[in-house]
């Protein structure tokens, strides 16, 4: 057999796609090389731009002939590093699809491809009274491709659940580059849940083509109110109360003083600035109850010490009440120059706890840590401000990070509830799960991605890899 | 056929412990012997039977409320607990875990998880799949394993919990189990309608579908296993076999299961459904009894040795239109759709082998299919149905699983057979 001429990858690809949909210029690929985890970057050998699952596909077969490593990619918001290309290879960017496919009320359902960015969807069933749930911050930004990877959440899942109990079916490419489906518009799909594995695998299973999503009617009335604490203590309480009480709200969100501060400044919402803390709280459902029900989570608000509960008074008022906390992170940039937000989860009777240990560990590493979080969860995003041009200020937020994941893990939480394991938080993986856990789940990941070309060095810590502790920047995040 | 040995050690069955589960497959993956993991036993019919002579395992003694606390809303429990026992710790404290199983006081909660059961009420508060959030499991070469964790939210490592979810005790023995719970609604309510015919039935189902405030079960019921002894003079005693009904459940607070017992008359009957009434409280309570058990035992208390029970899973717009064809074979089938979930569940009055082929094979499964569908038997007492006829054909999703069921079941000893693997 005569060996075959070496074979310039891109020019490959370039056949497959056509000139414009594949880019080698490195000046091209530096947008690339980081996502919204801006402390480690990789730049990708290639960027390929597909708009069809069979491209997908002959670009997975290609790199399993060349043994590439390749790694989907949607709007590069992962906060985790998901979307890196570690080892460099091919990135296989998937926001040129981006079609809503179909849209069927009668069956709740909805098809979309996976390059389709969160906010389109509600904003297509905008009208038809029915809505998509899974809300991530992001939502104006994220795909519906990258929230199935994560299997991404946001501040409604307290009672419509995350991603993954949205999700009906999914077409991937494998490992391998096949197309199949799993699940689909109907429920029940004989055998183990498959669809609820690829969800949150981080894109190491395989890659989401197209998705079949759970649409939700929207809910009849909707009360938001405000709860203004004098102390977080008391916040707190009165979070394990409104849940201990039976109600499950559709929102719960705190923001500490310290980020009320930034939001005040940016959207002048006439927050008291001495209240150390706030609640959002959002009930939802019937007309004819929720009066009732918010009396309720008021009157528990004021049981906790509440220094006042404000109600929204209309829609406008709702939207203003959101836009604060879905741009929280935006208004940071006030505090300082760059952030780091972690993503730990605690048993919600643990969140006082939690949270008194948060404020010693920032007077411990001297730095400012302000929290704005989904609380009916327990799913906690203390925020650790820095300024890199500091020296030596990375490395004590790395070092408080780690401590306040650890504690998460102390109250029997986790170290991550909606924004994974990427490549961030590889090295807590073997404090959560034995080695026989990350066997199993090693064998797993070996059934779906046998070669181990797709997206490798995430979620599972192999050898070489490495995590957040051991990394070193090698330049400025450009935040 | 194989036999199957059911020698339980005795002290796996009197006070077994995770430990002792793994040990027990560890030695049987060392001999290469076939192991059947058994909880309450009410589902032994679901699937095919064991293809290898093999030991059960008997996981009821694991049975132990580890640790609840309510105020988290959730609870961690081993795999062999009875529901009812589940449901007992739970609504001492306001909670339940919103699954409906038949005979729940023998039925596990593992056993729940293993195959996926699910009930009316799966329209409302979704599957088990959305309710556990840690699991234990042991796989197939003795090797103890656990994904998820306590906590409510939680995207660290691949999710188990998922996965294991109607494996049916294939890919790992679940011991130990951590569940999300709901807190118990105030109050609940059923109303029925009676339908002039399927027709109508289907313009009823279409606007429940588009309620804006959507009931936590809607069921689409037909055939005899419905009738009640006519001495029984409760509005139950209405649903007949040849009139199809509609039998909605709401839950809320007193004000708002109120609201909504007015809004889905009001809608029924505009909509053309016929002695659209409120159930009283003891009616719909044995009403809905019968609703958990039917697919099951069919009509109630004693077993109903239907030929042929299968399970159809369609789009919900096309429930009504399968309805007609599965009646159009068997006039005399029972029926229960949970309609709103696409779920149609069939008990057949005659089915006999020569029907295999031309029936299920020629015409019920391709038309499931059809429409992105599927068809399972669920029970029955024909012999010698073999993986693909219970379960369906090799699809492209189920060559994944046969390379997942490789990897943790090397050997192929967890419940051989069961599935389509």
């Amino acid at each position: 057999m005569i060996a075959e001429p070496a074979v310039n990858l891109s020019a490959e690809l370039r056949r497959l796609l056509g000139p414009d949909r594949v880019l080698d210029a490195h000046s091209d690929l530096a947008v690339f090389e980081c996502d919204a985890f801006v402390i480690e970057k990789h730049c990708p050998s290639v960027a390929v731009f597909p708009q069809t699952a069979n491209e997908v596909a002959a670009i997975v077969k290609l790199c399993n002939e060349r043994g590439v490593p390749f790694v989907p990619r949607g709007a590069g918001t992962s906060l985790a590093g998901g979307g890196l290309p570690v080892g460099g290879g091919v990135m296989i960017v998937l926001t040129r699809m981006r079609e809503i496919l179909e849209v069927n009320l009668r069956d709740r359902y909805a098809i979309v491809e996976p390059g389709v960015v969160n906010a389109w969807l509600n904003k297509r069933l905008a009208g038809t009274g029915f809505h998509y749930a899974p809300d991530p911050s992001s939502q104006g930004a994220c795909t519906i491709g990258g929230n199935c990877a994560t299997n991404a959440g946001g501040p409604h899942t307290l009672k419509y659940g995350v991603t993954v109990n949205h999700v009906l079916g999914v077409e991937i490419v494998t490992a391998e580059g096949e197309i199949v489906q799993v699940g689909g518009p109907v429920e029940d799909s004989p055998g183990p849940d498959l669809v609820g594995t690829i969800v949150g695998g981080e894109g190491t299973l395989g890659i989401v083509t197209k998705i079949w999503v759970r649409l939700t009617p929207n809910p009849q009335g909707v009360r938001t109110m405000l709860g203004i604490f004098e102390s977080v203590d008391d916040a707190t309480q009165a979070i394990s109360g409104i849940i201990g009480a039976g109600i499950i709200p559709a929102a719960l969100e705190m923001m500490d003083q310290g980020i009320l501060v930034a939001v005040e400044e940016a959207f002048h919402f006439g927050f008291p600035l001495d209240a150390e803390a706030i609640l959002l709280i959002e009930v939802d459902g019937i007309e004819v109850g929720l009066d009732a029900q918010r009396d309720r989570v008021a009157e528990i608000c004021r049981q906790n010490n509440a220094r006042e509960v404000r109600f929204a008074a209309d829609a406008k008022e709702r939207l203003q009440l959101w836009k604060c906390r879905k741009q929280a992170f935006g208004a940071i940039g006030r505090l300082s120059p760059s952030y780091c937000t972690q993503d730990g989860v605690v048993p919600r009777t643990k969140l006082p706890h939690i949270l008194q240990r948060i404020r010693a560990i920032g007077a411990k590493y001297d730095l400012r840590i302000v929290n704005v979080f989904h609380a009916g969860d327990g799913n906690l995003h203390p925020i650790l401000l820095f300024d890199e041009r500091n020296a030596g200020e990375i490395e004590r937020v790395l070092a408080a990070s780690g401590e306040i994941l650890n504690e998460c893990l102390e109250c029997g939480g986790s170290v991550t509830g909606e924004h994974g394991i990427g490549l961030e938080k590889l090295n807590f993986m073997n404090r959560m799960f034995t080695d026989d856990d990350l066997d199993v789940m090693t064998r797993l990941r070996d059934a779906l991605n046998p070669g181990g070309l797709l997206s490798p060095g995430k979620l599972l810590p192999t050898a070489g890899a490495c995590g957040m502790e051991q990394i070193h920047p090698g330049r400025r995040a450009a935040l | 056929m194989a036999t199957v040995t059911t020698s339980q050690t005795p002290d796996l069955a009197s006070s077994p412990s995770p430990v002792e589960v793994a040990e027990s497959i560890r030695a049987a993956y060392d001999a290469s012997r076939a192991v059947y993991p058994v909880g309450g036993g009410t589902a032994l019919n679901y699937g095919n039977s064991p293809t290898q002579p093999g030991e059960q395992l008997d996981l009821t003694g694991l049975n132990r409320i580890v640790d609840y606390t309510p105020r988290d809303m959730t609870i961690l429990v081993e795999a062999g607990v009875r529901m009812t026992d589940l449901a007992a710790a739970l609504a001492a404290e306001g909670q339940h875990l919103p699954i409906d199983v038949p005979r729940a006081s023998e039925a596990t909660l593992g056993g729940v998880v293993a195959t996926n059961w699910s009930g009316p009420r799966r329209y409302g508060h979704g599957t088990i799949r959305d309710y556990v959030i840690g699991i234990h499991a042991v796989d197939g070469r003795g090797v103890a394993f656990k994904g998820g964790g306590r906590v409510v939210k939680n995207v660290a490592g691949y999710d188990f919990c998922k996965l294991l979810t109607g494996s049916l005790g294939t890919l790992g023995v679940i011991t130990q189990l951590a569940l999300k719970v709901k807190p118990l609604p105030e109050s609940t309510g059923t109303v029925v309608a009676a339908c002039a015919d399927v027709a109508t039935a289907g313009i009823l189902l279409d606007r429940l579908a588009t309620l804006p405030v959507p009931p936590v079960a809607i069921d689409y019921l037909l055939g005899p296993n419905w009738q009640v002894p006519t001495t029984t003079r409760s509005r139950q005693a209405e649903i007949g076999p040849q009139t199809p009904h509609l039998v909605i459940r709401f839950e809320g607070t007193e004000t708002e299961t109120a609201w909504l017992a007015d809004q889905i008359q009001t809608e029924l009957q505009q909509a053309g459904g016929m002695s659209v009434a409120l159930l009283a409280p003891i009616d719909a309570a044995a009403l809905w009894k019968r609703q958990i058990e039917f697919a099951d035992r069919g009509a109630g208390d004693a077993p109903e040795n239907s030929p042929m029970v299968i399970k159809v899973a369609v789009p919900p717009s096309a429930v009504t239109k399968l309805v007609a064809q599965l009646v159009a074979f068997d006039p005399d089938c029972s029926i229960q759709a949970h309609a709103a979930s696409g779920i149609v569940i069939a008990r057949f009055a005659k089915f006999g082998h020569s029907d295999i082929t031309p029936v299920l094979v020629g015409k019920l499964r391709p038309a499931a299919a059809k429409l992105g569908g599927s068809l399972v038997v669920i029970s029955g007492t024909l012999d010698g149905l073999t993986p693909h006829l219970i379960w369906g054909g090799r699809t492209d999703a189920i060559v994944l699983m046969e390379n997942i069921k490789r990897k943790f079941d090397p050997r192929n000893i967890l419940n051989p057979g069961r599935f389509v693997y």
